[in-house]
């Protein structure tokens, strides 16, 4: 028998965080199981159920038909009769064909019930582009879901917030939607943000539904992001850095709750915002975030607050087309340079 | 004594090149026998390489690297 | 319904057209790809879902419309596209996502939309049913002719814009004939663990209109139902359902491991276009001269797309925020 302890910088994928937490729960709750497309023997198109097949078996992993309405709508049902499934929607795009299950039954269930009637259940799904696939596979929809009450709403940015926040998700007696980017999945098929990969704890720990976390610290600017978007913060806070400015970064982490306290807190401290969001610029996270800082009573802006986010078209194919409409470091360093010029 | 690591025949089917995506452990660091330490890809699948023993590891190969079936990835130091 | 020996030569030569088109794009999407296969690469970049083996079921139905008629297509549109008649130009410098592609490259191979021969496709399962559906009852409403042909793959007649769009179609006795191109494949899940009964043609009996099986990706097996179905709709006699056992010869996308699959089963599926080749010598429809010629001018054409392609400019970056409204 070896008795070396594993190393503390044992580093993992996303995707085996999010494999690892749910296998992890699942040993210790029977209630959990998992269904959708492919996630069986296949182990997820994005590799967040890889090896659970092997372990589990069919029956707590559920490879379905395509039938999302069918799936999702037992998943409501099977959380409000005891049960605690993990449901995986294979791409966020393909919310249109179930948006009602999610929506209507997920999210309001709780709430027709007076409380008495929980939906614990955990939705994950995929976002992002940037690897010309077009307009129905490459959304983000953060705003779409964050907008409707009744669910909480997660985007990691990284392997130890996305096994805690799955762990903390299936352990939530509420609906929780888990929002993957596939650029930070460790799949070198989508352009692997190296970033994402990380040292994780191997026991089961949480991360809190609702804190964002400080990704940097810095007293010039704040950026604030969730998901591949912190990533690009993270380079253009470099990027000022070598230019003299401190940039503090701000990775939500969770969308519903928000955590408007620590954004504010940072721009009281730096007196500058820059929102980064790869979902649609009109209507959305962007928005909402600036709102959250302009409403309050001790907001001091010391510049008029932007944001780098999708422009409002459906995603193009072609690599020029799409590369150019995506947020990057660059654009967020423009967007600050501009920011100075303005003031 | 040291032990090297090398991507396995029989890994995947057929000749095709791979490149190593992850190392899960980082350069230096204690392993124990049959940890996973790496991901490579071939095409669109992922495999695994766990370590054949206990030891330090040394890292041969880069993340990005491409490597063959019987490429030297990395060494571990009993 | 027997074809005619023009129509046999007429399947055959898209059959082979269409092949020929998804091997070079198979070879060029992997330029830029290899060793290190990454999405985003090469002059193709994105998800690709080839056809091979399923040209049966594109040309069988599609020796029957003319441009005038509706198809819509699937995430995997490029053997129906052929045979539908889409500009080959166009479409391939679509699918390298060039100014000059069907949608100066907005949409790429999943989304190919050539209004001239009215045909679409969308990347949703089974969301191509609806729209021809409508389509139809814009014929019916404006006392046009013509009918729509819905593709679609064995897994969306689990969906349930299936259901929903089947039903419609047969209570208001729209022209729709709904093809299911059964590959038994949905990605990695087997169709017998997916759907409830053996044979999807069996639904079309919920919605009372004819199921039509054809087994064996038999081209002319397709050809007769197809004919069927489709003068039943232009009588005016409502919608009809097509099932085709069909073969998926490729991954369900460039890249995949099929490591789902089991060992030997693939090996043990028959590539139609041989078979088919075979059955015309063999008929006399065909000679190995005229089949030569037939070969060349097909892989002629699919060159001088492919050429149009990569000599065609990209748009400019901003063009991306041009065409969301007229």
């Amino acid at each position: 028998m070896t008795t070396v302890t594993k190393s503390a910088s044992r580093k993992l994928t996303m995707a085996r965080a999010m494999a690892e937490a749910t296998a992890q729960e699942m040993r210790a709750d029977p209630r959990v199981f998992v269904m959708g497309e492919d996630v069986g023997p296949l182990g997820g198109v994005f590799g967040n159920t890889r090896g659970l097949f092997d372990e589990f078996g069919p029956e707590r992993i559920r490879d379905t038909p395509i039938s999302e309405t069918a799936f999702i709508g037992a998943a409501v049902g099977a959380a409000s009769d005891g049960m605690r499934p993990i449901v995986e929607l294979m791409f966020v795009d393909f919310f249109g064909v179930c948006m009602d299950a999610i929506y209507n039954l997920m999210a309001k269930n709780t709430y027709f019930s007076g409380g008495k009637v929980p939906v614990p259940m955990v939705l994950m799904t995929s976002t992002g582009g940037g690897y010309s696939d077009a307009g129905q596979h490459s959304q983000c929809l953060y705003g779409t879901f964050a907008h409707l009450p009744g669910m909480k709403v997660v985007v990691p940015s990284n392997a130890y917030d996305a096994k805690g926040l799955m762990t903390a998700a299936i352990r939530d007696d509420n609906p929780v939607v888990f929002m993957y980017h596939k650029a930070l999945q460790g799949m070198g098929w989508l352009g692997t943000e190296k970033g994402a990969t990380v040292a994780v704890p191997e026991e089961a720990y949480t991360v809190e539904i609702g804190k964002a976390a400080v990704a940097r610290e810095g007293q010039d600017l704040t950026l604030v992001s969730l998901g591949a978007g912190v990533h690009h913060c993270l380079r253009a806070a470099q990027a000022l850095e070598e230019e003299g400015f401190s940039a503090e970064v701000i990775d939500l982490r969770s969308l519903v709750p928000l955590d408007r306290e620590t954004v504010r807190e940072s721009v009281a401290k730096t007196g500058r915002l820059i929102v980064v969001d790869e979902d649609y610029h009109s209507y959305g996270v962007s928005g909402e975030i600036i709102a959250s800082v302009a409403e309050h009573p001790g907001c001091r802006l010391r510049a008029a607050p932007k944001r780098v986010a999708y422009p409002d078209i459906p995603i193009p194919f072609a690599p020029t087309m799409e590369q150019w409409a995506l947020p990057n470091a660059d654009k967020i360093v423009a967007a600050f340079h501009q920011m100075l010029n303005e003031h | 004594m040291t032990t090297d690591i090398t991507v396995p025949a029989d890994l995947w089917e057929g000749d095709t090149e791979g490149v190593i995506t992850a190392w899960l452990v980082n350069d230096g660091a204690e392993v124990a026998q049959g940890d996973l330490v790496a991901e490579v890809m071939v095409e669109k699948a992922q495999y695994e390489i766990e370590a054949p023993v206990s030891g330090r590891l040394s890292i041969a190969k880069e993340e990005d690297e491409v490597v063959s079936k019987g490429t030297l990835i990395a060494t571990l130091e009993a | 319904m027997q074809p005619t020996a023009d129509q046999r030569r007429w399947m055959y030569r898209n059959m082979v057209l269409s092949r020929y088109l998804e091997e070079r794009i198979e070879a060029l999407y992997m330029e830029g790809k290899t060793p290190v296969f990454n999405m985003a690469k090469g002059p193709i970049p994105g998800e690709m879902h080839l056809s091979n083996g399923q040209e049966p079921c594109a040309v069988g139905v599609c020796a029957h419309l003319t441009a005038d008629d509706i198809v819509t297509a699937t995430h995997r549109p490029h053997h129906i596209a052929v045979a539908k008649g889409v500009d080959l130009d166009a479409m391939v410098a679509e699918i390298f996502g060039k100014a000059t592609g069907l949608s100066g490259g907005r949409g790429g191979h999943m989304h190919l939309f050539d209004g001239a021969v009215n045909f679409s496709c969308s990347g949703i399962i089974g969301e191509g049913l609806g729209p021809a559906v409508g389509a139809a009852l814009s014929r019916q409403m404006q006392g046009k002719p013509g009918v729509a042909v819905a593709f679609m793959g064995e897994g969306a007649a689990n969906q349930g814009a299936f259901h929903e769009a089947l039903n419609l179609a047969a209570v208001w006795q729209l022209p729709v004939v709904f093809v299911i191109e059964d590959n038994a494949w949905g990605i990695s899940v087997a169709k017998q663990a997916s759907t409830a009964v053996p044979r999807n043609a069996t639904r079309a009996a919920a919605y009372g209109m004819p199921g039509h099986h054809v087994a064996d990706n038999d081209v002319e097996g397709v050809y007769a139902a197809a004919g069927e179905a489709i003068a039943r709709a232009r009588e005016g006699l409502g919608p009809s359902l097509i099932e085709i056992e069909t073969v998926r010869l490729a991954g369900h996308f460039m890249g995949d491991g099929e490591d789902y699959r089991p060992k030997g089963e693939k090996a043990g599926l028959t590539d139609p276009i041989p078979r088919y080749r075979a059955a015309l010598l063999e008929a006399g429809v065909l000679d190995e001269a005229a089949d030569a010629a037939l070969v060349a001018e097909a892989h002629e054409r699919v060159e001088a797309a492919i050429r149009f392609a990569q000599q065609s400019d990209f748009l400019p970056p901003e063009a991306a925020l041009e065409t969301v409204f007229v």
